[in-house]
C-alpha cells in the first residue's frame, strides 16, 4: 500500500478452465483509496477475475499483491482475513436456522472474533459483551445502509435490492480494507441506483478501496477513479473514463458506437 | 408472560427434579428415564453437527460406544475410578474426532454419510475383533457403577439425578454455543460454505470443532450407559442405533436443540404406550412417526412452539 500507494497489484494473472483461457495475462493495480471498475461484455472473465483475488478459485498463473503480499495460495478465509471483502453477483445470504438480517450482518464481525470452542462455553461474560459491541456497530451499518428497521426480518422477506444492500452491509462489518462488488447494482431501479452511488461515495469517504465489476454505464462513469475493461479474458485497456469512453477498442467491443452513457458529466 | 414464554424450561426442569419424589417410579420407570437423558445428549451433540453446521452422520453412534468401552475396559479391567474413566473416554474421542474430523468432513452429502457409515462400522468391528480387550461379540461385564467422590450411584434415584444434571449441563453448553458467534459461523457454514469462507471461517475448521463436541457429549453418554448398565455389547453401538438417532432428530425437529431431546425422549418413552397393542406396538409406532413426519415438517418441538405462541400472545418480533 505504502509502495506507489497501490493496495492491490494483480500481475499476469491467468486462468484456464479445461485448456479454455477464461483470463489470459491480466494486470493492472488499484490505488490506495480509489474506485476502480472492471467493466466488459459477459463471459469476458470478470467474476473469475473476482474469484481468483478472493481466493475462491485462485488463478492458474500470475500474482495477487494485496498490501505487498501476494496472496495467491492462501486460503479464501485467510485472504479474507486481511482485509478483502465481497459481495457476490447472485446475492448468497445466510438463511438456514431462522438467521436474521442482523445475524448476517454480525457474522461479518468472524474474522475478528475468531471465537474458540472453549471461550463460547466458559467465558459466557466476555462473549456477551462482545456481542453487545459488535451488535451495535451491526445496528449502525444496517442504518447506513438502510435496513435497520429489518434488522430481525428474514433476509428471504427483503426485496432483491435490499438484499444486494444487506451483503452491503455484510461485507462492510468486517472493516475491510477493500471491497470487491460483483454487479451490485444489477436488479436495482433508477433510485435505488442513485441511493447506491450516494453510498459508495460514502464508503470512500471512509478509505476503502473498491474494486467494482458492473454493467451500469452511469453508475460506473459517475464514481469510477478508473476503470480496467476486459475482453476475453484480456485487458483491452485501461485508464480514466474519459479516455475509455473515447478509446475505438471499447466502443468497438463494449460500449457500442451509440453509447449515451458516455454522455454524462465526468 | 413473556417471562413465561422465555423461561417455559424451568417447568420442565422442575418436573424433572419432583417427578422421582411425586411419582415414586419403580426401578424400571426411572430406568425408562435414565435412558431417555442418555439418549437426549446423544441428540443433542448430533444437531450441533446435522442441524446447525449441516453435516450429516450416520455413524454417531461410533462415539457412544467409544466413550462406553474406554469406560467399560478401564474400570472392569484396570481398576481406574468410573470419573477419569469417563474423563479419558472423553479425551480419546475428541482426539479420534480432531484425526477424523478432517478428512471425513471435506466429504458432502451422500459421501460424507457413507464415510460415516463406514466409520460406525469400522468402530464395531475393531470391538469385536479385539477380544481379549473388549469381550468381543458377546460383549463387556463386570462394569462397576459410577463413583463420585467415593459415593456410589448404585441406587436408580440418585443415578436419576446425576444423568439429568449431565443433561441439562449439556442442553445448556449446546445453548450457549448456538447463540453465539460459534453458532453463527456453523450456520453460516450449513448455509453456504463458499460465503462463510469469504467472511474468514475456517470452515474446515470449525466443522471439525463441532464434530469434536458432539464426540465429547456421545462419549460422556457412552460412560453413563456403560456405568449403568453394567454389561455392554457391540449390538448396542450399531448402526441401528445411529439411525435412530436420526429419527430423534427429525421427529423432534432437527436444529433447534429442543427439538432433538424432545424426540429422544418421545422416542425412548413411546413403548410405554404402545406396549399394550403387543403384537401391533412396532406398526403402531411407525404409524406415529410418519403422522409427525408428513404433517408436522418441524417436528414435536415444532408443534410445541405452536401450541406455546397460541396460548402465549405473541411478542413482537
Amino acid at each position: 500500500m505504502e509502495k506507489n500507494g497501490h493496495i492491490l497489484t494483480i500481475s499476469g494473472v491467468t486462468k484456464t478452465f479445461d485448456g479454455v483461457r477464461a483470463l489470459d495475462d491480466v494486470s493492472f493495480s488499484i490505488r490506495s483509496g480509489d474506485i476502480k471498475a472492471l467493466i466488459g461484455p459477459n463471459g469476458a472473465g470478470k467474476t473469475t477475475l473476482l474469484n481468483a483475488v478472493s481466493g475462491l478459485n485462485p488463478p492458474t498463473n500470475g500474482s495477487v499483491l494485496l498490501e505487498g503480499r501476494d496472496v495467491v495460495g492462501l486460503r479464501t478465509d485467510q485472504i479474507a482475513s486481511l482485509g478483502m471483502s465481497r459481495t457476490f453477483q447472485l446475492i448468497r445470504l445466510f438463511t438456514i436456522n431462522n438467521a436474521t438480517v442482523l445475524d448476517n450482518v454480525l457474522l461479518g464481525a468472524h474474522m475478528h472474533l475468531k471465537p474458540t470452542l472453549f471461550g463460547t462455553i466458559f467465558l459466557r461474560r466476555k462473549i456477551k459483551r462482545q456481542e453487545r459491541e459488535i451488535t451495535q456497530k451491526a445496528m449502525d451499518l444496517l442504518k447506513l445502509v438502510g435496513l435497520e428497521k429489518d434488522a430481525h426480518a428474514f433476509p428471504g422477506e427483503l426485496s432483491f435490492g435490499n438484499q444486494r444492500l444487506l451483503e452491503l452491509a455484510r461485507a462492510l462489518m468486517t472493516d475491510p480494507k477493500m471491497l470487491l462488488l460483483d454487479e451490485p447494482a444489477s436488479g436495482l431501479n433508477d433510485t435505488e441506483v442513485e441511493e447506491f452511488t450516494r453510498l459508495l461515495m460514502t464508503i470512500k469517504q471512509q478509505g476503502i478501496t473498491i474494486l467494482i465489476v458492473e454493467h451500469n454505464m452511469k453508475l460506473v462513469m459517475n464514481i469510477a477513479d478508473d476503470i480496467v475493461v476486459l475482453d476475453f479474458g484480456r485487458k483491452l485497456a485501461e485508464g480514466p473514463p474519459s479516455a475509455i469512453c473515447a478509446n475505438p477498442d471499447v466502443i468497438q467491443a463494449y460500449l457500442g458506437v451509440q453509447s449515451t452513457e458516455c454522455g454524462v458529466p465526468l | 408472560m413473556n417471562t413465561l414464554k422465555r423461561y417455559w424450561w424451568l417447568i420442565l426442569l422442575a418436573a424433572i427434579a419432583v417427578y422421582p419424589v411425586i411419582g415414586k417410579p419403580s426401578p424400571y420407570r426411572s430406568g425408562l428415564l435414565i435412558f431417555a437423558g442418555i439418549y437426549i445428549i446423544l441428540a443433542v451433540g448430533l444437531d450441533l453437527l446435522m442441524g446447525y453446521t449441516g453435516q450429516i452422520s450416520v455413524g454417531h453412534a461410533a462415539f457412544f460406544a467409544v466413550g462406553a468401552y474406554t469406560s467399560g475396559i478401564l474400570t472392569a479391567k484396570y481398576g481406574f475410578s468410573p470419573s477419569a474413566a469417563m474423563g479419558v473416554g472423553v479425551v480419546f474421542s475428541a482426539t479420534l474426532a480432531f484425526l477424523t474430523g478432517r478428512p471425513v468432513l471435506a466429504l458432502k452429502e451422500y459421501y460424507l454419510a457413507m464415510a460415516t457409515l463406514a466409520f460406525n462400522e469400522i468402530v464395531v468391528t475393531l470391538i469385536i475383533g479385539f477380544e481379549g480387550l473388549t469381550g468381543g461379540a458377546s460383549g463387556l461385564r463386570d462394569i462397576p457403577p459410577f463413583t463420585i467422590f467415593g459415593f456410589s450411584l448404585l441406587n436408580h434415584l440418585h443415578y436419576y439425578y446425576f444423568v439429568w444434571t449431565v443433561v441439562v449441563l449439556v442442553i445448556a453448553s449446546a445453548l450457549a454455543v448456538v447463540r453465539s458467534p460459534f453458532g453463527r459461523a456453523l450456520i453460516a457454514i450449513h448455509s453456504d460454505e463458499q460465503a462463510a469462507r469469504s467472511f474468514g471461517v475456517n470452515c474446515a475448521k470449525y466443522k471439525t470443532r463441532a464434530y469434536m463436541l458432539a464426540a465429547v457429549y456421545a462419549s460422556i453418554a457412552g460412560s453413563l450407559f456403560a456405568h449403568y448398565m453394567g454389561f455392554i455389547a457391540p449390538d448396542d453401538f450399531g448402526i441401528l442405533t445411529s439411525i435412530n438417532l436420526l429419527v430423534m432428530l427429525f421427529l423432534g425437529g432437527i436444529g433447534t436443540i429442543f427439538g432433538p431431546a424432545l424426540g429422544a425422549l418421545f422416542l425412548k418413552l413411546l413403548p410405554e404406550i404402545t406396549y399394550q397393542f403387543q403384537d401391533y406396538e412396532l406398526l403402531i409406532n411407525g404409524i406415529i412417526l410418519i403422522v409427525v413426519l408428513v404433517f408436522f415438517p418441524r417436528g414435536l418441538f415444532g408443534i410445541f412452539t405452536a401450541l406455546r405462541n397460541k396460548i402465549v400472545p405473541r411478542m413482537g418480533k
